[in-house]
């Protein structure tokens, strides 16, 4: 089976530092990690790789940098690295960093049997790009899958959604989302990483070898724009109630009806 | 010159701040209750190959450069600083000697399972009446045969009580063959070896620390390091690697200070203002940082010289004391911040402050280390060395340390 | 909110109805009483998506609780949630119709399909969207976003693509109430139902999902030196009970043995993000609110109007843990048990969980 995981470097939530000019998150010195639920996705590639044999290659957009988690996949266990960087692909939205993702999965040879990405990512959160890939490259997709079997030529899987535990068979080739539980995360051994940077090699792809024009991808490509970033308001409202015990126990229960706390709660 | 860490260094250090902070930190306060070693994350930790940091892939280490094994070291430490202790002394002191100086039976038969992690090494070098003074150890090689029968004490053993593989320092008598200082590659399940109850420390707990005697202990002649008389020339070598390894650790000791103090200071408010407001706070933490920057520099230096094959005896001795003694400043000014709190179990700054003070002592007392940098000074021609020029010392030439 | 010129080319608040659930349509009742001030704006209608198999009566619910217009897709292919299937059908629909905005709730369902839809017609999406407003001067809606787990907020705008798309996180507007008087218009589009051959849903089990991880909870009650003893700490435990959620303790209650060190906040302690906490008996000192700046909402209980607690809490109640609390409980037991009642009835209208 050969197997795609879209990985994506992202900064470590302990350190990250904003740019409020130029309203984007700084990544100069600050840590950079793969982003977790895509480790927890290289993880699946390669226990199903195990199980089923074939190829896994790791695929990374980003700035040069992003080089380092290429590597950290090799060492874990990935065949082939792919750093997709260009200049050009700075400000893209996820309509456009999926577009680029997909025109690159389709320029791989053996054509992969599965691309798998991680649900989301730490810094945007926004969980679009799977399925967003899926649909460009006509994929049946599930997203947020805890548990993978073969079978044949398709693959059962387990996912928790909205409160309910589904198994759904799909077909390959296909494209999954992972979510924490399906893997535990291991730890790399430090020869191998020592191996994956100084003996293995990783392709670098840009705008010329993905055959993209500069339309389709970076700020010009893209549909949502960040026009502002502010950090929450941290005066939270305050509103003191003193009175009888009823009263006081009326508004919390009033308070917890307004929350829906009180309603049977879905799975998150 | 670089002075920023490669990518691969950097992506070798947060692998190991990854690993600490999810497997050994949380150990951490266990070890230093109970004194015991965690022996499920030793084996872990073997099988990601800490314990061969600097030993080539071939052998299963992990074949990293000096610099990036500082690094590990220090995470290690900033996370666990008993365990810190105990990869830093098995790594510089007794598997990279083995390395350096065995020969190939040696290799195959000691440095394999150090390097995997399946023993634990060990330097025993200090005696009850030989500290400092190396050079007036009592532990006597006598051969017999072709064999020796070692006796002797050794005491203050890292790595003692856990240890498989131990390189022991004792004089053969100088009438014989090849006499004087040999360092003896001595298995701890070898008859006449005998290994004394861990010793109830300040700090660094959970590192077996044991005496280690000898009892009319045989010892084959192949077991011997390098050849007869030739034992000083490998303790000053290893000791060099070993005082990178134990700045590293003192490093991540006093790294693990600042941030616990920064968090501290952030979020404790007297007067109706966060500590971070005040002066004295604010001095604090910018000295502890300086000064951080400062040993991160000394170590990386004499690191990156041992990688680039030159002598770094001078530097790796400057690197060691400086560290050392930071570690000890920044646990002092960090329980200070904590104030009350700081002096309970609570926080991790008491632990700190405990395990620190023993990285301005052992590998060389901060006193020894700067005779060693005095005496270099003066051997000097032409003025005072610096990271501008670098030529090789004399000194370090005189004692034959190219390269290690 | 100043009313805009219609004078664009898109047109239309529409509303993705899910109504898989009793949670899931409270959702689109939020999302229609949101789109309708949207709609009021831009000087427009709210229009609700409905797809299913015997539907029409959430059509009629929709429009009673503020929808214009409700478009009905009935097929029985579309029983149960289908990405493929559910993306074709809706696409069609826009490109017929241009609607401005598109908005559904932020569950399971609406982000795995959302995307898929966003990039069929090639459009901007913001994920899980905790605000939503028109902006005066270019009539664009501005998007309010969570980034980075929630430390930032990022404010998302889509200004050269229609529609402008956006999942809602549950729980953030206030549905209308029921006016059963309200009318709308019920339409039934022609729609070409494709049976989807590439996934397929096996089977579908309720799970009781129980989180007994403080650090992933999403209600936490606290309790603290001001309980006064074990017996009242218990009471704080049966309400997170009730509440399912978890435990979390000060450094006090733990000290004094009322619950263990593995519960406490704070600096040494956990640091938690719930979606609720209520914190009891608790004065705020710095050393335990440090575990719980994370939490989205703080309702705070303490005997004294002036403990620094009340400043970090959204809602403060000055009173008497030991008088509150057991009458806090008894009001939960009855309100839930109706809930559960009605819950059972929903769930006997949709069963099969898709």
């Amino acid at each position: 089976m050969n197997i795609v995981v879209c990985i994506k470097q992202v900064p470590d939530e302990r350190t990250i530092r904003i740019d409020w000019k130029a309203m984007t998150i700084l990544r100069e010195g600050v840590d950079s990690i793969i982003n977790p639920l895509d480790y927890v996705a290289l993880e699946a590639a390669l226990d199903l790789r195990r199980r089923a044999g074939g190829r896994v290659t790791a695929v990374s957009m980003g700035p040069p940098q992003s080089e380092g988690s290429l590597r950290e996949a090799l060492a874990a266990g990935a065949d082939h690295g792919i750093l997709l960087t260009d200049p050009a692909f700075a400000g893209s939205d996820t309509l456009a960093t999926s577009h680029v993702l997909a025109r690159a999965i389709s320029k791989i040879r053996p054509l992969p049997d599965l691309v798998l990405c991680g649900m989301q990512t730490i810094d945007s959160d926004t969980g679009h790009v799977g399925p967003q890939i899926a649909e460009e490259l006509n994929l049946p997709q599930v997203c947020g899958v805890m548990e993978i079997h073969l079978k044949g030529d398709s693959l059962v899987v387990k996912r928790l959604n909205d409160g309910f535990l589904d198994t759904i068979r799909i077909t390959l080739p296909g494209l999954l989302s992972v979510n924490q539980g399906l893997c535990c995360v291991t730890h790399l051994p430090l020869g191998a990483l020592e191996i994956a940077f100084s003996q293995r090699s990783i392709a670098r792809w840009g705008l010329k070898e993905l055959g993209l024009s500069e339309e389709e991808v970076g700020v010009r490509g893209s549909a949502t724009r960040v026009q502002r970033l502010h950090p929450p308001a941290s005066d939270r409202e305050g509103e003191l109630v003193s009175g009888s015990p009823h009263v006081l126990v009326d508004r919390l229960t009033h308070k917890l009806e307004a929350l829906r706390i009180l309603d049977e709660e879905d799975g998150k | 010159m670089r002075l920023e860490p490669t990518m691969k260094q950097a992506v070798i250090r947060r692998t190991v701040k990854k690993f600490a902070d999810t497997r050994l930190a949380g150990a951490a306060v266990e070890m230093d209750k109970t004194g015991r070693f965690p022996w499920d994350i030793a084996r872990e930790m073997a099988a990601l190959q800490y314990f061969g940091l600097e030993i080539p892939i071939d052998y299963g280490g992990a074949g990293l450069d000096a610099v990036s094994s500082a690094m590990v070291v220090e995470e290690i430490s900033r996370a666990n600083a008993a365990m810190g202790l105990c990869v830093s002394v098995h790594n510089s002191v007794s598997a990279y000697p083995i390395y350096r100086f065995g020969n190939h039976d040696q290799h195959e038969r000691f440095l394999l399972p150090l390097a995997s992690g399946d023993k634990i090494g060990t330097f025993c070098l200090t005696e009850p009446n030989a500290g400092s003074d190396t050079a007036s150890i009592e532990s006597t090689a006598t051969l017999k045969g072709d064999e020796y029968v070692l006796n002797g004490n050794k005491i203050f053993v890292t790595n003692g009580g856990i240890s498989g593989i131990n390189l022991i320092l004792a004089r053969v008598d100088p009438a014989e063959n090849g006499g004087g200082f040999t360092v003896f590659i001595v298995e701890s399940d070898r008859k006449g070896l005998e290994k004394g109850p861990p010793e109830d420390l300040m700090g660094m707990r959970g590192n077996p620390v044991c005496p280690i005697s000898l009892n009319d202990c045989c010892v084959p002649g192949e077991n011997i390091l390098g050849k007869a008389g030739e034992g000083m020339k490998i303790v000053l070598s290893s000791l060099s690697g070993g005082r990178i390894g134990i700045g590293a650790q003192a490093l991540g000791i006093a790294q693990a200070s600042l941030d616990v103090s920064l968090k501290y200071a952030r979020e404790r408010y007297q007067f109706g203002k966060s500590l971070l407001e005040f002066e004295p706070i604010q001095k604090f933490l910018a000295d502890m940082a300086i000064r951080i920057e400062g040993a991160r520099l000394l170590i990386y230096r004499a690191s990156n010289l041992k990688d680039k094959g030159l002598g770094y005896a001078i530097e790796s001795a400057m690197a060691k004391l400086y560290a050392s003694e930071v570690a000890v400043d920044a646990t002092r000014m960090g329980v200070q911040i904590h104030g009350g709190y700081g002096y309970t179990k609570a926080y991790p700054i008491e632990r700190y402050y405990r395990d620190a003070k023993v990285c301005e002592i052992y590998e060389g007392t901060s006193e020894i280390q700067r005779m060693v940098i005095a005496r270099s000074l003066l051997r000097e021609k032409g003025g005072p060395r610096g990271l501008g020029e670098r030529p090789q010392s004399s000194a370090s030439r005189d004692r034959g340390e190219r390269g290690l | 909110m100043k009313k805009m010129e219609n004078n664009r080319s898109s047109d239309g608040v529409w509303i993705f109805g899910d109504c898989r659930n009793h949670f899931q349509n409270r959702v689109t009742l939020q999302l229609i009483a949101k789109g309708k001030e949207l709609a009021e704006t831009l000087n427009t209608e709210v229009t609700v998506l409905v797809l299913g198999e015997q539907v029409h009566q959430y059509a009629m619910e929709y429009t009673a609780h503020g929808a214009d217009v409700v478009m009905v897709a009935e097929h029985p292919g579309l029983k149960y949630y289908q990405v493929e299937m559910y993306t074709a059908v809706i696409a069609r629909w826009i490109e017929a119709s241009k609607p401005d905005i598109l908005l559904a709730g932020a569950t399971s369902f609406g982000r795995e399909f959302f995307p898929r839809l966003a990039k069929r017609v090639h459009t901007g999406l913001s994920a899980d969207c905790i605000g939503l407003e028109v902006d005066p001067e270019t009539g664009n809606l501005l998007q309010t976003t969570p980034a980075f787990g929630g430390e930032l907020l990022a404010e998302v705008v889509t200004s050269r693509h229609r529609p402008q798309m956006a999942t809602v996180r549950p729980g953030v507007f206030q549905e209308l109430q029921h006016n059963s008087k309200a009318t709308g218009r019920i339409l039934y589009p022609e729609i070409d139902v494709q049976p989807e051959q590439r996934v397929q849903l096996l089977g579908s089990q309720r799970q009781q999902v129980r989180k007994n991880n403080l650090e992933e909870a999403q209600v936490v009650v606290v309790g603290g030196r001001g309980l006064g003893s074990k017996e009242q700490f218990e009471l704080v435990s049966e309400l997170a009970e009730l509440l399912e959620g978890e435990v979390g303790a000060t450094r006090p209650a733990v000290l004094a043995g009322w619950s263990e060190e593995e519960r406490l906040l704070g600096q040494t302690g956990k640091a938690v993000k719930p979606r609720l906490l209520i914190s009891i008996g608790t004065s705020g000192a710095l050393q335990y609110t440090a575990g719980i700046h994370g939490a989205e909402t703080i309702i705070a209980i303490n005997r004294d109007p002036r403990a620094p607690i009340f400043k970090m809490a959204d809602l403060g109640l000055v009173g008497d843990s030991t008088t509150l609390l057991p009458l806090l409980l008894e009001a939960l037991r009855k309100r839930i048990k109706n809930h559960y009642l009605e819950h059972i009835a929903s769930s006997v209208r949709t069963s099969g969980g898709a």
